[in-house]
Order: structure tokens, then sequence, then C-alpha cells
């Protein structure tokens, strides 16, 4: 469920993150205008594109009578922040501070 | 006639997984002492009935952070609320919004908690202001499975 790896796969297609970047800009889109967002690709390229983003999570959708409507999802990019990024930054973060204390040390 | 269409950008929705029971997860949005790990020290207080109010003040008690309504609560499944956020005056001057928040049970002890903030359509500042939904849910996550909430946001 959590699963980190469908996530990566799903970020590693500039269509897939063309199309979340397009739900940040404008959350709440039918399948028409978000194939109205990638003219290039064909109706069932966007579908494929969104079930891979449906199923890493990235994009839950939401019925409303007779529409579909897409949303970015934005919780697992967070936890991969927490998980990948935050993580290393604050490792680089301490690894400054040992510095700038045994520079100021010496003085 | 048909239905109307909600107009695009002005409902964010966001869904998490986690490792916990629907009672335990709603524990968690419902109990002030748990609240206040996930909701940046806010101190929320409610009786949580349809029509009551939902109050929440900054961790020190100065000053008010929310004063919301109850719209709908059905324990321990989905709770219904207003928003307005009070702790900015520009936010505070926007449009009051909504907030739904639902719990589903899933296979294997895990709960899906979806939370569904609309009727942003005139409120673009809180819109943009409560993208920190993502560290909140996170945090609320975290707190669940472990006990301990995430560190403060830098």
């Amino acid at each position: 469920m959590d699963d980190g790896e469908l996530v990566f796969k799903a970020l590693a297609d500039p269509t897939r993150r063309l199309l979340l970047d397009r739900l940040f800009e404008h959350d709440g889109m039918t399948l028409g205008e978000l194939e109205a967002e990638v003219p290039q690709l064909t109706r069932f390229g966007v579908m494929r594109h969104l079930s891979v983003l449906e199923a890493a999570g990235l994009v839950a959708t939401r019925r409303q009578g007779r529409h579909k409507f897409h949303y970015l999802n934005p919780i697992p990019i967070r936890l991969i922040y927490e998980r990948w990024i935050d993580k290393y930054r604050d490792r680089a973060a301490a690894a400054l501070l040992d510095l700038k204390d045994q520079l100021e040390a010496n003085q | 006639m048909t239905t109307e269409a909600p107009p695009n950008g002005t409902t964010q929705l966001y869904e998490l997984y986690i490792k916990a029971p629907p009672e335990q997860v709603w524990d968690a949005i419902t109990n002030p002492a748990i609240v206040a790990k996930f909701f940046h020290g806010a101190r929320v207080s409610s009786t949580y009935e349809v029509g009551a109010k939902l109050r929440s003040l900054s961790p020190d008690g100065s000053d008010v952070w929310g004063d919301n309504t109850i719209l709908e609560c059905e324990p321990p499944r989905r709770l219904v609320h207003t928003w307005r956020s009070l702790y900015d005056p520009e936010l505070a001057a926007e449009p009051e919004s909504r907030v739904t928040w639902e719990i589903e049970p899933q296979p294997g002890g895990f709960s899906k908690l979806t939370l569904v903030h609309d009727r942003l359509d005139r409120s673009p500042k809180t819109a943009a202001n409560v993208r920190g939904w993502s560290y909140i849910l996170s945090s609320l996550k975290t707190v669940v499975e472990t006990g301990d909430p995430l560190p403060p946001i830098r």
C-alpha cells in the first residue's frame, strides 16, 4: 500500500509529471480536460498514464453526477520527501554545523 | 436539467493509508491530546455534535486559530466541518470553506483516510495556504503509527 516503488516509477515518466503539474495548477479535471492538456497523446495514452498515477496513489478520482474528476494527491510525494530528502538534508546540515563548530573552536 | 460540474481548482483532495483501525484514526482526529501532536500544537475543543463549535487555539492559548462548526459527525467514518483560517487576517477575510474527513477500513488492518477541502471557489489565498494539509496528514499518520509526531516544519 505504501509502495514507494510505484511512486518512483510513476514519477520517472515526463508525461506523467506533466499531468501532475497540470493538476496542481488546475485540480479536479475530467479525462477530456486532461486530454486537452497533452494533445500529443491519444485518449488511450492519457488513460494509461492516469492509471499508473492512480495505482501509485498520486491521482485520486471522485465521481460527481456523470463526471469523473481527477485530483492530485500530494501525500505520496510528501512521504517520499520525509523518507528520502529530509533525512539526507539533515545529514548535510549536521556536517556543516560540525564544521562551523570546529572552525570556531580553532579561532 | 443536468447537474452543473463544480469549477476546477476549488477542491483539494488528500488520500493516505494508515496502519490502524478506523476507530484509532477517528480518535486521533477528535482527541485534543492527539490533535495537538500533529496539528502545530493546536488546542482544539468540541463536543463533536452536529451544530457544535470546533474551536482551535494556538499552543499557548493566546490566539484563536479556528472557530468552526461541525456539519456532520458519524464516528468512526465521517466528520465534516466548516473552515476559516483565523490565524491570518488576510485568510480570515475570505469566505468560509469546508473540510470532510472520511475513514474507510481496508484489508490488513489499514484505514484509508481521505480529506477533501472544498468550497474554496472564492478563497484563493486559503486554498494556497491549506496545501499544508500534506504535512499535517503525514504527521497524523506518523503519530497514529508510532506515537510520535514528525519534527517541526523548518
